[in-house]
């Protein structure tokens, strides 16, 4: 044992340098929190899923889909521990399952945050164009305050890449409260004068049969999106056997309790019979009219930034693949090079340009934003999301097979093997129902082509990954490594804390 | 007074490749900067053969005690920790302070001097002295890709390190066109330690941007 860990040893003033520039929890959960962007889900995805599937158990469904992520937290919080490059998906899957599953698993990653990222141009273009027109007399397209967006989040992400931690954990807190409000305003004026707890019961989440379930858990994950994230900051923090699962469970409490109570409080003041008619005729505006008038104003203000915060925290992860990626040599090298101020350049122009040719088809498709680009690809992001945790729990499970390193029987097998068994059941049921939850008529081309996208890109790496076996063999050692490529370091560097 | 052949230390030559020679604006991100520089600091102790790197950590090889006071004082905090420490743990431990240090050691010798911040509330920063010596640097790390010239070891450590902070695109810039030499054969020239000093610096830079701490 070392000298600093020896009990009642003074750590030294190495370790303690070292320790005070690392990250607590809630540093770790702000980040993780600003991933999540609690009011886009709150005012963006809960009304839109309300509308487009006619459903009415999604706040049941996210307290169910909460337990369940919390399940496959246990096992992918200890893999942490025990992997470099702990940020990214594809690190677990190529551990747990093989370099050329992770090349797929990386690809599909990039697909899921690209479609989540994208999509929220959706939302951001339509609710700044109605407030512009409200209060400024701006009356320009959708389209316009989407470009608007883009253009600010492309010289953002070309000219720094540390997310600003202290504006964020400000909006972040405000969203919250506002959310937290709006809920407690709803929920005091229930319809009828009774207040039912009908929404948040799971026999709501069957209510039009076994596959609802697969729609509303979509939904739900959608949710929860972002709180896969703390481990990015996995070498980052303090103690990484506390920070990063503390960080991660807390956050799927908050987001549990914040979005259940808010689509209850929205069912529950317009009724649950009317809910879904409502919610079609008023959009983000079925939060926002549960308060009163201040409330709803700066909610709808929070809202734009919330989005916008949502839009930059996806664009960073979508370059922080990329990146991570193109130093691997598993897409080209360009998208691992940095320029001036170690931006990585190529990669965030890259995820530039695929927004910027997104919105541009959707305003010359004339296609409805809200639903076909925000709900669609958005829900989409979900689901590739889903697929990955499916995943990565079986990643979990074949990883610790081989070296149980010190977890028990609960983290490295119980846990992760009922998250993966559940996880995979949403994905089949999920898939049969596309269209309810895309809200369109079954065989509709994007009821098919936007979950068959995963399956072409998951062959093409995993083809990908198998011609990087044969031909280069160097680079096909080193897949999921990260930034570890260079090192060739498979686990993380022991590190202390001091008492 | 300041030269265009410098003062022949790794992470002086790194600062001033890492600044613009006119007005001294960093190229790199305060802690890609830190990184950069703790690597390059680490790189003269190596070079000294004042201490090296064994598997389990950088140990005080203790053959020479370095003339350059800032190396005597890295040297001096590696030999006062009883416990061995990976690379990584030094390059964090000695980035915190690294981009002070290394300035205030090329101020001593003249080639930068510290102006003071327009306004009170911007801080002030080190400026290049003489343009030409600043700019030397990096004709140094280019001529370390360059295969008709003979290639140094602190050249090959500073197109190394240079790199792996993040300065790459800079050398690219001034790459001699056909007669380059790849980096991967510049740096394969340098011991197994500095390679694997230069492999860490550079996985702790691009760790520092994943998490977006830079």
């Amino acid at each position: 044992m070392s000298r600093t860990q020896t009990a009642g040893a003074k750590p030294s003033s190495v370790s303690r340098a070292l320790a005070r520039d690392r990250l607590g929890v809630p540093a770790v959960l702000f980040f993780v929190l600003a991933g999540v962007a609690p009011l886009t889900v709150a005012a963006g995805v809960i009304p839109t899923a309300y509308a487009t599937t006619g459903l009415t158990g999604i706040p049941a469904a996210f307290l169910v889909i909460a337990v369940i992520l919390a399940l496959f937290a246990t096992g992918y919080v200890a893999m942490t521990r025990h992997i470099t490059n702990a940020g990214a998906f594809y690190a677990f899957v190529s551990r747990g399952l093989g370099r050329a599953v992770g090349v797929a698993a990386a690809l599909v990653a990039l697909l899921s945050y690209s479609f989540l990222q994208v999509g929220l141009y959706g939302a951001f273009g339509p609710s700044a164009a109605s407030e512009a027109a409200a209060h400024l007399h701006l009356h320009a397209p959708w389209w316009v305050w989407a470009l608007a967006a883009w253009a600010v989040i492309t010289v953002l992400g070309l000219l720094r890449v540390d997310i600003t931690g202290r504006v964020l954990g400000v909006l972040l807190t405000a969203e919250i409260l506002v959310i937290v409000a709006e809920t407690a305003a709803g929920l005091a004026h229930p319809s009828g004068g009774r207040l039912s707890l009908a929404t948040l019961s799971p026999a709501g989440l069957t209510s039009a049969g076994f596959g609802t379930f697969g729609v509303l858990a979509v939904v739900a994950v959608l949710g929860f999106v972002g709180f896969e994230q703390a481990p990015v900051l996995a070498e980052e923090a303090r103690s990484p056997r506390r920070t990063i699962p503390v960080a991660t469970y807390f956050a799927l409490g908050v987001v549990a309790i914040v979005y259940a109570g808010a689509g209850w409080a929205m069912a529950a003041h317009t009724g649950q019979a009317h809910v879904v008619a409502a919610a079609s005729r008023e959009g983000p505006g079925l939060l926002f009219g549960l308060g009163g008038s201040l409330l709803s104003q700066s909610a709808q203000v929070l809202f734009l930034t919330s989005l916008f915060a949502a839009a930059l925290a996806f664009h960073n992860c979508v370059w922080r693949y990329m990146f991570a990626l193109g130093r691997e040599g598993v897409l080209p090298a360009a998208l691992g090079r940095t320029g001036g101020n170690n931006i990585p350049k190529a990669a965030s122009l890259t995820q530039s340009l695929t927004g910027l040719a997104v919105i541009t088809a959707y305003a010359i498709g004339g296609w409805p934003p809200m639903t076909d680009l925000f709900f669609w690809l958005g829900t989409t992001g979900g689901f590739g999301i889903l697929i990955l945790l499916a995943l990565t729990a079986f990643a979990v499970i074949a990883f610790f097979a081989r070296d149980a390193r010190g977890e028990n029987t609960w983290r490295r097998l119980t846990a992760p093997a009922l998250a993966a068994v559940l996880l995979s059941g949403i994905v089949v049921l999920a898939v049969a129902h596309y269209s309810t939850l895309l809200g369109v008529r079954p065989g509709a081309v994007a009821a098919w082509a936007l979950p068959a996208s995963y399956a072409a890109v998951a062959v093409i790496g995993l083809a990908w990954g198998l011609v990087l076996k044969a031909r280069r063999p160097q680079v096909y050692a080193t897949i999921g490594l990260g930034p570890h490529a260079v090192t060739g370091q498979l686990t993380p560097a022991s590190r202390e804390t001091p008492a | 007074m300041p030269g265009l052949s410098g003062t022949g230390l790794v992470a002086d030559d790194l600062y001033l490749m890492a600044h613009h020679e006119i007005t001294g604006k960093p190229y790199l991100q305060p802690r890609a900067l830190g990184l950069g520089l703790a690597g390059g600091l680490l790189a003269e102790l190596m070079l000294e053969g004042s201490i090296s790197l064994q598997h389990d950590g950088v140990v005080v090889a203790g053959r020479t005690l370095p003339g350059d006071g800032l190396a005597r004082h890295v040297l001096g905090l590696v030999a006062a920790e009883h416990e061995r420490r990976p690379a990584r743990d030094w390059l964090l431990f000695v980035a915190r302070n690294a981009a002070g240090d290394v300035a205030r050691r090329l101020e001593r010798s003249g080639y930068v001097i510290r102006a003071s911040g327009r306004g009170p509330w911007r801080a002030g920063r080190w400026v290049p002295v003489d343009a030409d010596s600043a700019f030397a640097p990096l004709l140094r790390g280019r001529s370390a890709l360059d295969a008709t010239r003979a290639l140094s070891v602190n050249g090959a450590a500073l197109a190394g390190l240079a790199t792996a902070c993040g300065l790459g695109y800079r050398l690219a810039e001034y790459a001699p066109p056909r007669t380059g030499r790849s980096l991967e054969e510049t740096v394969a020239q340098l011991g197994p330690a500095l390679r694997e000093l230069i492999a860490q610096t550079q996985a702790a830079v691009d760790g520092a941007l994943l998490s977006h701490r830079v």
